[in-house]
């Protein structure tokens, strides 16, 4: 495949408005608050689109659409059953805390409820493993456009890198929430012609049904038995293990996406980012994993010209979107694909770069090294911290181009330390007697409970380092387990030692935990601008589609 | 705060007169499994009329 000018033309036009809202937004900033958390002065649409965006990584984008491919419409369930209900969670349940407690950043906020060792736990945790993430999708970019467009590895990388910093390290998080805006529509309005044109070509959502047998394309039927679905998961994993404890540790506690919602104008703008985002969300699988299904779907047409990209015999999940645009975009349009993949590449990586910034500045630096300095140092060192992140992400990428197998390995290493957080926080925010003992044990022995399960059991031929006790069928259902077992651990433990120890005092627990705080009231609203009917009408809509998919 | 969706509404509608002028002008350049569509001409006007919305919203709010 190769792009012709038009295609340079629209990726130098991307690239001049990134770097100019980057430019423009630079006068904005003149305190660390302004960098880091925007001065909590965003209005509701900007952050909710924000919130969906930074999740939008090239790695989503691309391991969507593959995902579609081998899974089916199951994989929607990362969608529907996953984010959904916990975003509308943490919007309701979470946010009042979060917002309310004028914590700067999530670990702060485990700070103010627990202590500090569990908000040093949580801070480094969280770092290492935004550098990572963002090393990983880096790779996975570079990767895709050496192999597909032939351009050099590390020279595109680097300038893709370069243009996130410039714009990061101007604006601060304001700017990567404009641009994740900006990225989001792009995203949408670039992809969203390859599910059309691929499912006209396999003779619409009817002709895809022909063609594939049931268990692609229903979400539920048939789930009864790990054997009967594509995915290889049961009912209780995929409901207990992604539903409720994988989602609700990524989306309720991961301060990549909170810190969109906390850079709010107000607390209602804060409480609605998520439940507004829910909205887009759950359309989202049109975009990024029905062209997947198509794909399917037109390999098994007698003459369709396309079939899926295998490797070693194998299909090549992450070859699936790439090899669709090659075949139905024409030069021009191909270059917003892939301006639309750099999009992607870029708001997930500036997620994870202004989030790094904020941890590091105020849990890491400003909780240990330094206190007590002029603001100003600490604008100074949230604009250092930007750029020591980028340089550490592509120190990342670069690692990962020779040991593939470690970044694997890192990946099922970060399953592990998300899932028993949502533990800690559930019992934090809504048991006033959970005590920092507690969390802090609960917290480790989670951790260590999900790494030894990932060690004892194996799927397709990875994990069981220290042996064999059971073979999942797929990682995905390994993932699920390993999130199960980890949050079980974390709870148990945080609350039997929080039983026999010593809580807090009502009074210090004001605004942090529920039943010690009052809850913001919002009846004179219209309904639209209250978050409790809008996360009606977003899960009626969400289980009216689960149930037309059945 | 300027309002985002000034930029975003122009580079959109940058984005529409790009594709549309290059559908137009090539109207022979055609991928291999969509040939019986100008793809780049329709999804121009797509592109470029969700521009100028934004632009109006922008435009009307300021008014």
């Amino acid at each position: 495949m190769t792009l012709a000018t038009v295609d340079y033309l629209v990726l130098a036009l991307y690239f001049a408005f990134v770097l100019g809202i980057g430019w423009l937004l630079k006068k904005k900033v003149t305190t660390s608050s302004d960098f880091l958390t925007s001065g909590r002065s965003l209005p509701v649409w900007i952050t909710s689109l924000a919130f969906i965006a930074t999740n939008l990584g090239a790695q989503e984008v691309i391991g969507m659409c593959g995902s579609g491919a081998k899974y089916g419409v199951m994989q929607a369930h990362f969608y529907w059953l996953g984010a959904i209900p916990a975003m509308l969670f943490v919007g309701l349940f979470m946010m009042p805390f979060y917002y309310g407690s004028r914590a700067r950043s999530v670990p702060e906020y485990l700070k103010l409820r627990f202590d500090e060792k569990t908000r040093t736990f949580n801070a480094v945790s969280f770092a290492v493993m935004t550098i990572f993430s963002s090393g990983v999708s880096m790779y996975v970019l570079g990767k895709l456009l050496q192999l597909v467009l032939g351009w050099n590895f590390l020279a595109s990388v680097l300038f893709a890198a370069a243009i996130v910093l410039v714009y990061t390290s101007l604006g601060g998080l304001t700017s990567a929430i404009y641009n994740e805006v900006l990225q989001f529509f792009l995203i949408v309005l670039g992809f969203a012609p390859l599910a059309i044109l691929a499912v006209i070509k396999a003779g619409g959502w009817g002709g895809i049904q022909q063609r594939l047998e049931p268990k692609w394309t229903h979400a539920w039927q048939y789930m009864g038995n790990a054997a009967d679905n594509p995915m290889g998961s049961d009912m209780f994993s995929v409901v207990v293990g992604l539903g409720f404890v994988l989602s609700f540790g990524y989306w309720c506690t991961n301060f990549l996406v909170v810190q969109r919602a906390m850079a709010a104008d107000s607390m209602s703008s804060a409480r609605r980012t998520p439940i507004i985002a829910a909205f887009p969300k759950m359309f989202m699988p049109l975009i990024v994993i029905l062209p997947g299904i198509a794909a399917l779907a037109l390999s098994r047409m007698a003459g369709s010209g396309y079939s899926l990209p295998m490797l070693d015999g194998k299909l090549d999940a992450d070859m699936v979107m790439i090899s669709l645009m090659g075949k139905f975009y024409p030069a021009g349009l191909l270059g917003v694909g892939i301006t639309a993949l750099m999009a992607s590449f870029m708001s997930g990586m500036a997620g994870n770069v202004t989030a790094f910034n904020t941890v590091w500045t105020y849990d890491i630096y400003q909780g240990h090294i330094r206190k007590g300095a002029p603001d100003s140092h600490y604008l100074m060192v949230g604009r250092i911290s930007t750029v020591v992140g980028t340089l550490l992400s592509v120190a990342a990428a670069y690692v990962a181009q020779f040991y593939k197998n470690i970044m694997d390995l890192l990946q099922l290493v970060f399953g592990v330390v998300n899932a028993p957080l949502f533990a800690t926080f559930l019992l934090g925010m809504f048991w006033m007697r959970a005590t920092g003992l507690g969390a802090f044990s609960g917290l480790v022995s989670g951790t260590t409970a999900g790494l030894l399960t990932l060690s004892l059991t194996v799927a397709e031929d990875k994990g069981g380092w220290l042996g064999n006790l059971h073979t999942f069928r797929s990682t995905m259902a390994q993932n699920f387990w390993i999130a199960m077992v980890s949050f079980g651990v974390c709870f148990v433990v945080t609350v039997l030692l929080s039983v026999v120890g010593k809580a807090k005092p009502a009074a210090d627990l004001k605004g942090l935990v529920w039943g010690a705080t009052d809850m913001p009231k919002t009846g004179d609203e219209p309904w639209h601008k209250r978050p409790v009917p809008l996360a009606v009408v977003a899960a009626v809509v969400c289980i009216a589609i689960n149930i037309w998919l059945w | 705060m300027w309002d985002l969706r000034l930029p975003a509404g122009l580079f959109f509608t940058g984005l529409g007169i790009i594709l549309c002028a290059y559908g137009l002008l090539f109207p022979g350049i055609r991928a291999e499994l969509a040939s019986d569509i100008n793809v780049n001409l329709y999804s121009g006007i797509s592109m470029g009329v969700f521009g100028i919305i934004l632009l109006l919203l922008a435009w009307r709010k300021r008014a």
